[in-house]
């Protein structure tokens, strides 16, 4: 795999975790409001 | 526009600023592309030492004041710490994997602290899920996130104290071991993670206000206590 992939699928995967635990706590927000 | 949404927002706008600056920021001559994880590897780290910073404080002061919100705000800040240090992990692997020809090595005081003080901090949030009573679980988390903050100086100051295959900070009192078009797109990056984290701060304390909202009796004597609810008795 060339650098730029590695970087690049490392940054995304990273965003992701973040963007995770963000819908993560949306929907747990979602289900206290029901 | 709720206040949630706008932090998110402005989050998302700080994290796409922050990736121009990493992906824009010139190569290291030996490292090549990989050099660019200083836009997420350090800040993620950081962020974390921050957010367990913030913990110890809220610890501190629910055990001084008692106030239910120094409890929400400590325990909040330890679940986005952690994910900023599994970030910080993660990136640091990727980096070692490249950089040192391993992503881990078990005998390296920097990589093992890192994971002592991801373990705890889980070992935090599993404290808080297995106690019921809020004061018994607000002053068992508070006196853990009073002491476990020691490990975030051990963490940082581990590459000065011990041998190891990381290296020493890149910004000392004397000035920066970077070119500064590196340093500015790490600093632009911390910024941005900053952000992020006040962004999820925020989220996780208005989700535990009204988690805290809608069971008011175990906020006030704790579920060994609760009256039972009608569909909960099985034979009247």
């Amino acid at each position: 795999m060339s650098e730029t992939v590695v970087v690049a699928v490392t940054y995304l995967i990273s965003y992701a975790l973040i963007l995770g635990y963000a819908v993560y706590l949306h929907v747990r927000r979602r289900r206290t409001e029901r | 526009m709720t206040r949630v949404k706008m932090l998110m927002g402005l989050a998302a706008l700080a994290g796409a600023v922050g990736l121009w600056f990493a992906l824009t920021a010139p190569r290291d001559a030996l490292q090549g592309e990989y050099s660019r994880l200083l836009g997420i590897h350090p800040p993620a780290m950081w962020v974390a030492f921050i957010a367990f910073g913030v913990t110890a404080l809220g610890s501190i002061m629910w055990l001084v004041r008692k106030a239910e919100r120094w409890d929400r705000l400590a325990a909040a800040s330890v679940e986005v710490g952690v994910i900023f240090t599994a970030i910080g992990l993660f990136t640091g692997m990727v980096w070692g994997q490249a950089v040192w020809g391993t992503p881990w090595d078990w005998q390296d005081p920097r990589l093992m602290s890192t994971a002592v003080m991801f373990f705890v901090y889980l070992g935090y949030i599993a404290l808080r899920n297995a106690i019921d009573d809020p004061t018994i679980r607000a002053r068992r988390s508070a006196i853990l996130g009073t002491i476990a903050v020691v490990q975030v100086p051990l963490v940082y100051f581990s590459v000065n104290l011990f041998r190891t295959l990381h290296q020493t900070q890149s910004i000392r009192p004397d000035g920066s071991t970077m070119p500064d078009g590196m340093l500015i797109a790490m600093l632009v990056n911390m910024g941005a993670l900053m952000v992020v984290y006040l962004a999820l701060m925020v989220a996780r304390l208005d989700l535990a206000k009204a988690e805290a909202a809608a069971t008011p009796e175990s906020a006030i004597a704790g579920e060994a206590v609760r009256p039972p609810r009608l569909n909960e008795v099985e034979d009247v």
